[in-house]
């Protein structure tokens, strides 16, 4: 049990320290933005017909600590984000960056998980049956589906989805809310409102995540198919469903599991681009709104650093989850 | 092992064993490509789609740029030559006159009418635009480093019209012809991702190599950093660093400037594999002999380390090219990449997603199918290869 904690605790230090590293690139990316918060702000107070002068800069600079040293200011950041969970004001939008992404994020992380579900729904049992069965027809349509998956980006299945829908249906799909729900408070209504139109960002979230997990579980079943204690148990007279169930599939779900933080990489990676695409209102799209329109990278830099660090939980959590699930893991932990 | 590979011929004779045994590591892999009839129908594809990319300027009737809009056929759907038709048969192809009309009838917006009667013939080998196959032209800040370089140049296309426009995918709203920009991108993708699948590479070679050589809490350092850049979404992160470009950058700083932040961010993967590698072949006993003959560390890395994994690292930037040219055409799409007069495929299809487009200009989707198939010619390929050069893969 000693070994167990102490593993977590490991584990738990090694999070930090990518969240940390993480942090220092966001950071450093925010600061390398031509003008700084203090400019930004008084370049706002002279269009509203105020004169500003070289000494109001440098006290604004003051005011909001931007004449201190890159690690301190740094520090300040990353204190105020790991304490608070406070990512201070975007300069741009002069707006305080929690309020404006809340429920954004979550709606976006929500969706994602959504699509990592989904994929994997469809991965698990199709990767196995395909392990399985002999049917080359299937065997090259599945092989097809998860090239296709590497080759047609998530956005561009958004484009032809809404081309043929366009043409075909006249609707073009797009949003999470319909007009009378956008700007009301969360209800059961708005929620199945959100329900009928997400479901086409989750699939082709999931699109390509489903390809590469499909060929994952595939690879992972042959190895563990061909192994002897799966001849062995076949011989005790296990088969069907049951053998495959009991033994391979077992065992090959601890690389699948292992995989998921980089599957939701994968998510985050089209996130943005989809949004886009489909119009949707959530922390993707104010990511590209940030970055391609304000230039502000306060926002910017806080959504990049919100996906990572819910990779870097993931993580966590599938290593603990591993930890405890297989047991010649546990058995070097536990004792 | 490809879609419609066939199983291989029984080796019955001896001489085909001898010649097995005598073969050389390339022969081996060259041999075991070959028979795998879906990377080799993929690598033709390649080949042919590289030739394209290299040959864009030649190929393409128009220039891709805003010199080569079609004033009086702008959002026209694409043009289809024709040898015959009601009016009897030509041995040239041929298409009909195009006018454009607005009146009250129309509702005051321009309309295309063709002109049956009137027809414009294809030709061959024509004089057109000039155009450079060496044209580099550096402009950095500063006068000292500036220079221009412009040298085979050509008049010559492959085919062009007597009379008018030639527009094989349509033309887009300012009237430039998405052939030519389609085989512009080609080459523009190509470009991009060798650069930035070389520049990664160099960087996985240094950062893998001296973790994977010296082990140990260096190792572990590199890997607990290599481990956190691959954590974060690289889209994103690209998006972000792409964001810093001024908007007075020309064309070519910004396609340099690119293809340097898809570099130096899509190292990680690569270099964990090298890593890898080397730290299951350093503790060979072929290393323990160099060094004890007073080998220094880069000599061990370099004569007798990365020979023995060269293959393997061509199958792995085979493979991360197409990552590369999808980050490329991601950033571009949402026109924080490259930008007019430089095409890529993403700066194509920014305007797609619009309802008018949707709705009446569907042509603007033709460089979607190009993109996929070249993506699917290096997946394939890289697949082929990676198979071809496993000695063990025909075992299972």
């Amino acid at each position: 049990m000693l070994k167990f904690i102490q593993f977590t605790i490991t584990r738990a230090f090694l999070s930090l320290f990518t969240l940390l590293v993480v942090s220092l690139i966001v950071f450093s990316l925010m600061e390398l933005v031509p003008a700084n918060c203090a400019e930004r702000y008084l370049a706002f107070k002279n269009t509203q017909g105020q004169n500003i002068t070289i000494e109001d800069i440098a006290a604004e600079e003051r005011r909001l600590g931007l004449d201190k040293p890159f690690p301190i200011r740094w520090g300040t950041w990353v204190g105020n984000v790991f304490i608070d969970g406070d990512f201070g004001d975007s300069c741009i939008l002069r707006l305080n960056i929690n309020e404006l992404l809340s429920d954004k994020f979550w709606i976006s992380l929500g969706i994602c998980l959504a699509a990592l579900i989904f994929s994997y729904i469809l991965a698990i049992p199709i990767g196995i049956y395909s392990a399985t069965t002999s049917n080359a027809v299937t065997n090259n349509f599945i092989r097809f589906i998860s090239y296709l998956g590497l080759a047609l980006p998530n956005f561009l299945l958004a484009l032809i989805i809404m081309l043929f829908s366009t043409v075909f249906f006249q609707e073009s799909l797009t949003g999470l809310f319909s007009n009378e729900f956008r700007d009301a408070a969360w209800s059961l209504d708005k929620f199945m409102d959100f329900l009928s139109r997400a479901w086409l960002p989750i699939f082709v979230l999931g699109w390509s995540a489903t390809a590469f997990a499909m060929q994952t579980v595939r690879a992972l079943m042959l190895d563990e198919i061909g192994k002897l204690y799966v001849t062995a148990a076949s011989a005790r007279g296990i088969s069907g469903r049951k053998l495959l169930w009991r033994y391979p599939a077992k065992h090959s779900l601890g690389p699948v599991i292992n995989s998921l933080g980089f599957d939701l990489n994968r998510i985050f990676n089209d996130l943005p681009v989809v949004a886009l695409i489909l119009t949707l209102t959530e922390a993707g799209a104010l990511l590209i709104d940030a970055l391609a329109r304000s230039n502000d990278q306060q926002l910017a830099g806080a959504i990049i650093f919100l996906l990572t660090a819910s990779i870097v939980l993931v993580n966590f959590v599938t290593d603990i989850m591993l930890a405890l699930m297989d047991p010649r893991v546990r058995q070097g932990l536990v004792g | 092992m490809g879609i419609f590979s066939k199983t291989k011929p029984v080796e019955n004779s001896q001489d085909l064993k001898e010649s097995y045994f005598t073969a050389s590591q390339g022969q081996l892999i060259r041999s075991r490509f070959k028979s795998n009839r879906t990377a080799m129908i993929a690598g033709w594809a390649l080949t042919v789609m590289i030739l394209i990319g290299l040959f864009a300027p030649f190929l393409s009737p128009y220039e891709p740029t805003m010199g080569g809009r079609d004033k009086s056929y702008e959002n026209g759907p694409p043009q289809f030559p024709k040898f015959w038709d009601e009016n009897g048969f030509s041995a040239r192809p041929f298409l009909y006159t195009t006018e454009r009309k607005r009146s009250i009838k129309t509702n005051f917006r321009w309309v295309l009418t063709e002109n049956r009667e009137k027809r414009r013939y294809l030709e061959l080998w024509v004089d057109d635009w000039e155009y450079s196959f060496i044209d580099l032209n550096i402009d950095l800040p500063g006068t000292t480093f500036d220079f221009e370089l412009k040298t085979l140049t050509f008049k010559k296309h492959l085919f062009g019209m007597d009379k008018g426009g030639i527009h094989l995918f349509g033309t887009e709203k300012s009237g430039k012809d998405i052939f030519s920009r389609t085989l512009h991108a080609i080459y523009t993708s190509l470009a991009v991702g060798t650069l930035g699948v070389l520049l990664s590479f160099v960087l996985a070679l240094v950062i893998g190599g001296v973790a994977g050589y010296y082990g140990g809490w260096i190792d572990s350092i590199l890997q607990m950093i290599t481990d956190a850049i691959r954590t974060v979404p690289p889209i994103p992160l690209f998006m972000a660093l792409a964001a810093f470009m001024p908007d007075e950058w020309s064309a070519e700083t910004r396609f340099f400037f690119i293809a340097t932040i898809l570099g130096l961010i899509g190292w990680p993967t690569l270099a964990r594999r090298i890593r890898t590698h080397l730290l299951s072949e350093r503790s060979q006993e072929y290393v323990l002999a160099a060094e004890l003959s007073g080998a220094s560390a880069s000599h061990v890395i370099r004569k007798h380390l990365l020979p023995s994994f060269t293959s393997y690292i061509i199958v792995d930037l085979m493979i991360t090219f197409p990552y590369v040219v999808r980050s490329e055409t991601a950033l571009s799409f949402i026109g924080l990449g490259l930008t007019d007069p430089v095409n890529s495929l993403g700066s194509l299809m920014q305007n797609v997603s619009k309802a008018d487009v949707l709705l009446n200009y569907q042509w603007y989707f033709i460089p979607v199918i190009f993109f996929i198939a070249f993506v699917l010619a290096f997946v394939f390929v890289g697949d082929g290869l990676r198979d071809a050069s496993d000695p063990y893969s025909h075992t299972k």
